[in-house]
């Protein structure tokens, strides 16, 4: 039997309540703004996606010294003992905030798999659609008449593995708002600020607010007249849906997306890329109530193949570290500021790490067997590392974490039931994080 | 410009049909006569359409429960229109069918669909999703998607009877060997009409073979049972790879390429179950072993027995699906899950339409026909404000599930994103010219805009919008060309056309979108803000923001 899905349950309350539908016009009255310092506030997570593969030799677990280490120097921390790559200089004062897993071991070595598997949970299996976690964290924390969706993905490169991005069996309602898909995710990286618009937001210059209300008002009218004659789930989702795209298109909920707003300090400290501005736009998303925020770090000048680095490795690295770092470093210091660090989770991860064997053209390929991934802020433990691979890197030594475990300590740090399911599309309950998954707690705060 | 701007006025005033198809692009213009079903196969589908009527009362009555009126016309050609063509109408034709005084009209117009372009585009499109969904979500094996379009697209204009189109697929010969036709160069293949990307896409693993060929053709998922014994249905661990075990002879492709050449050998019938020491031989769903014949590939024995008319799962599994098509649900919902525990809304229903569909060898467009026909397909979408329907559901409460699936009334279905972009592209009269291979390698047309961000759901009859979906109707460059007094095709012949009053104009902005008439308060409504110029006081813009409206109405969005 399918039992009935929050987000109908929710649909059908606020029909009731007369909210849904009730005011399409008035498009330009302003809107109330959830305060980030609510005492209720709910939490966020913030995910940085390595597309293509981030490599750990580089990162987070360096091995000066072994002939599979290459030219890379360790740097020191903020935490005594713990050492990371030379290219993380501003990330280095951060890890007082931040727990390293060195022992990731994952199956999936082909980037549209292995992207599922780490955006899902799970591994794709032809008929059930699992939904990418930003949709499941929606679900759970979101609100649902929100005038600001519930899952932002910011320049997704979602080209290789649309469905790792999909909200699968929960349905559009925990889709994500794509800003700026750079599709492919490989060749030159544009330019940013138009990237970092959303589309469609606003109707064409020629129409005038008062013409946008007639038309609107006349929308409704005919809502009404069909909502009427067919009630149902269908009928009520358009209009909700309808009001909320009105909402954000008014100035004030819109006003979330305007980065111009921030100080020229703060965006020149992000990086004025894509991927630093964007993550400047998560931390405004974030703090405007957003819960699932996540950008991608893809191509930059120097590495425009993203993460995947079959060929000049430590060139390209150095590149995407040099985006990487102070975006990440200045995302950390600025939810502390804004006092969103607390209850904001931050993950790092792409799909899989590299080999650690160098390959003839000074790159990595592909490895899923051990590799690394970051949590940080809220709900985790800083100055942790968890895990342990072998000297040369090529196998996890100790405290070996799969995927289902990832995802479910993500999920616990937000304060969620990794075990609770959802009804999928097939008719089976599904869980947060699979079956069998066990949070790490020497992560967790 | 000004010439053909006036034609298309006066096909949207007039009733002279098929100009307006002069804008769509080659090839979907609608073939002249057709081949016309036999007097016979008529009366056929009366009682065809008639039974399936009387089962669905039966359990009226069994539920004490009363149907709503039948639907008037003008949403039959809309809902039969998007069913069978995946896209409205042209107001032409809506107005031609309109005013028809035949007896019969709902049945020709039914005729007419099944022969046109449209049929084989939306029927087409509908299996490449089945066939290849891995083409959906991965960008490598889109390259896969021309050949089994071309294929399909054959079956299609040809109505090749279901049961013969099944068996090419499954008993489809490989190559011998390396080097046959599967090396071809990659723009040979992409000309060719084959379903060998079926095997390619799943680069030849018997499991995932197995899986498929059983949900697409069978009605049975198997595939969980692939690990372990089925949890909820009565499928063993074995029985799935006794299933793969008729694929074992496919030699898996090279790498990551997907056109490889898959060869084949012949005698091979058994593979290890993962992880044991197990060996399963192929062997049928119902538990009976095969008879092997000398140099007939275990696919070829297969595709026999799959497709023979005495097969229980065969005939109705597609029939379930094809319910689906046109009602939103399966008799068996979801409809490839065909188990003892999931049990079907009217089972008498289920079993008499497959034996029919045997009885007709098969023949898709019989089995569309009847349905169509059947009082129950065209039943009103409209909730009887009398509560006639059981205790009349209570506004914003909607019937639950055992209530929908009685159909005292058409379940409202959200359309897909295909029958979403083909209906604006009509109703705005929008032009796409592009081929299928080039809608498959260019990136960033309108179409894939749509396609990618309205994506496809389960559930059509509980059918949710986005806030992304929201904005794209309201905003999107597409939008907002179609609803230009000069830029839009459609719209800029109603403003244009001095002969037309405003009433008349509004209401072919309604033909064009809803394909209907307006009611008299909307008429009165809209012509009022039309004559006094709208927020802009305009005529133009005033009729833009009417036509706008009716595009991002619920109304339009749907299937009702």
């Amino acid at each position: 039997m399918t039992a009935p899905r929050l987000s109908r349950r929710d649909l059908m309350k606020l029909a009731a309540a007369g909210v849904v539908g009730s005011s399409l016009s008035h498009w330009l009255e302003p809107l109330a703004e959830a305060a980030a310092a609510h005492p209720h506030r709910r939490r966020a997570c913030i995910l940085l996606w390595m597309n293509g593969g981030a490599t750990q030799m580089e990162t987070f677990d360096c091995k000066p010294g072994h002939k599979n280490g290459g030219l890379i120097k360790e740097i020191t921390t903020s935490v005594p003992g713990i050492k990371i790559s030379e290219f993380l200089p501003r990330i280095a004062k951060q890890m007082h905030h931040m727990a390293i897993i060195r022992s990731m071991a994952t199956k999936e070595g082909d980037h549209t798999r292995a992207a599922y598997n780490l955006r899902t949970g799970y591994l794709p299996q032809g008929s059930i659609h699992y939904p990418a976690l930003g949709s499941v964290v929606s679900k759970e924390l979101g609100q649902p008449d929100a005038a600001l969706p519930n899952f932002v993905s910011i320049a997704p490169a979602t080209f290789l593995s649309p469905a790792a991005y999909s909200s699968g069996f929960l349905g559009p309602e925990f889709a994500p708002l794509m800003i700026g898909n750079v599709g492919y995710g490989f060749g030159a990286p544009g330019a940013y600020a138009d990237a970092l618009k959303v589309q469609d937001l606003l109707p064409p210059k020629e129409i005038g607010d008062s013409q946008v209300e007639a038309r609107l008002d006349m929308v409704r009218d005919l809502q009404a007249g069909f909502s009427g004659a067919h009630p149902g789930l269908s009928a009520a989702s358009h209009r909700s849906a309808y009001e909320r795209a009105v909402r954000l298109m008014r100035t004030d909920a819109r006003k979330a997306f305007n980065i111009d707003e921030e100080k020229d300090e703060l965006r020149t400290a992000y990086g004025k890329n894509l991927f630093g501005q964007g993550c400047l736009l998560a931390r405004r998303l974030v703090e405007r109530g957003v819960p699932f925020v996540e950008v991608t770090l893809s191509n930059v000048p120097g590495a425009e193949v993203g993460w995947d680095t079959h060929d000049r490795n430590f060139d390209r690295v150095k590149a995407l570290c040099g985006v990487l770092d102070p975006a990440w470093s200045t995302l950390m210091t600025d939810l502390r500021e804004r006092g969103l660090l607390q209850t904001t989770t931050v993950v790092w991860a792409g799909e899989f790490g590299r080999t650690p064997v160098i390959n003839p053209q000074r790159g990595r390929d592909h490895f899923p067997n051990a590799w690394s991934t970051v949590l940080a802020g809220g709900g985790i433990k800083g100055g942790v590392v968890y895990g342990k691979t072998s000297p040369g890197g090529d196998s996890v030594a100790e405290n070996a974490v799969n995927v289902p475990n990832f995802i479910a300590t993500i999920c616990k740090a937000m304060g969620l039931d990794h075990t609770k399911q959802n009804m999928s599309n097939v008719g089976r309950p599904i869980r947060l994080a699979d079956a069998g998954s066990k949070p790490i707690t020497e992560v967790l705060a | 410009m000004k010439w053909s701007r006036f034609l298309l006025a006066l096909t949207l005033f007039g009733a002279s049909a098929g100009l307006l198809d002069a804008a769509a692009p080659a090839g979907t213009r609608r073939a002249a006569g057709g081949e016309k079903p036999e007097p016979a196969g008529l009366d056929d589908v009366d009682r065809v359409a008639a039974k399936i009527d009387e089962i669905i009362a039966l359990a009226y009555e069994r539920e004490k429960v009363k149907p709503v009126p039948l639907c008037d016309d003008a949403t039959y050609l809309r809902r039969v229109s998007l069913d069978v063509t995946g896209r409205i109408g042209v107001v032409s034709d809506v107005r031609n069918f309109l005013a028809d005084l035949s007896p019969r009209k709902r049945a020709e117009a039914v005729d007419r669909l099944l022969d046109s372009p449209g049929y084989v585009n939306h029927f087409s499109n509908i299996w490449m999703g089945l066939l290849l969904p891995e083409a959906q979500t991965d960008l490598n094996r889109r390259f896969l998607m021309p050949p089994m379009h071309n294929w399909l697209r054959k079956q299609f204009t040809t109505n090749v009877a279901y049961d013969k189109m099944v068996r090419e697929i499954i008993s489809l010969p490989m190559a011998t060997r390396a080097g046959d036709d599967m090396r071809l160069a990659f723009y040979r293949f992409q000309q060719q009409a084959t379903p060998m990307t079926f095997y390619l896409a799943k680069q030849g693993k018997p499991e995932e073979l197995a899986a498929s060929t059983a949900r697409l053709f069978l009605g049975v998922r198997l595939e969980c049972a692939q690990c372990h014994d089925h949890p909820f249905g009565k499928w063993k661990r074995e029985e799935f790879w006794s299933q793969a075990s008729f694929f074992a002879g496919i030699n898996g492709g090279q790498g990551d390429f997907f056109f490889g050449p898959l060869t084949e050998t012949a005698d091979r019938r058994e593979v290890n179950i993962p992880n044991t020491d197990r060996v399963a031989q192929a062997r049928f769903l119902d538990g009976k072993t095969p008879r092997w014949k000398f140099k007939v590939t275990a696919r070829a024995t297969l595709a026999d027995w799959i497709t023979a008319k005495d097969n229980p799962f065969f005939a109705r599994a597609m029939v379930n699906r094809m319910w689906a098509h046109f009602f939103g649900m399966g008799i068996v919902e979801p409809v490839d899950d065909i188990v003892d525990d999931n049990p079907a809304s009217h089972p008498e229903l289920l079993a008499f339409l497959s034996r029919e569909f045997v009885n007709h060898d098969f023949d898709i467009k019989f089995l569309i026909r009847a349905i169509t026909r059947s009082r129950t397909y065209q039943l009103s979408s409209v909730v009887d404000p009398t509560g006639g329907e059981k205790g009349g559901p209570a506004p914003l409460a909607p019937p639950g599930p055992s209530d929908i699936r009685l159909l005292t009334r058409m379940p409202v279905r959200g359309m897909t994103a295909d029958q979403l972009y083909e209906s604006l592209r009509i109703a705005g009269g929008i032009r796409d010219n592009t081929t299928f291979q080039q809608r498959v390698f260019a990136f960033g047309t309108p179409r894939q805009l749509f396609v990618d961000r309205f994506g496809e759901q389960e559930k059509k009859t509980e059918y949710q919008t986005s806030i992304p979906h929201a904005l794209t109707m309201m905003n999107n460059q597409l939008i907002t060309d179609a609803t230009h007094p000069d830029r839009g095709q459609v719209l800029g012949a109603v403003v244009s056309s001095s002969f037309m009053t405003t009433p008349r104009k509004i209401d072919t902005l309604f033909l064009a979108a809803l394909g209907r008439m307006p009611r008299a308060d909307e008429a009165e409504r809209m012509a009022r803000y039309v004559e006094r110029g709208g927020a802009a006081s305009d005529q133009k813009k005033a009729l833009a923001d009417v036509f706008w409206a009716l595009l991002n109405s619920t109304e339009f969005r749907f299937n009702h």
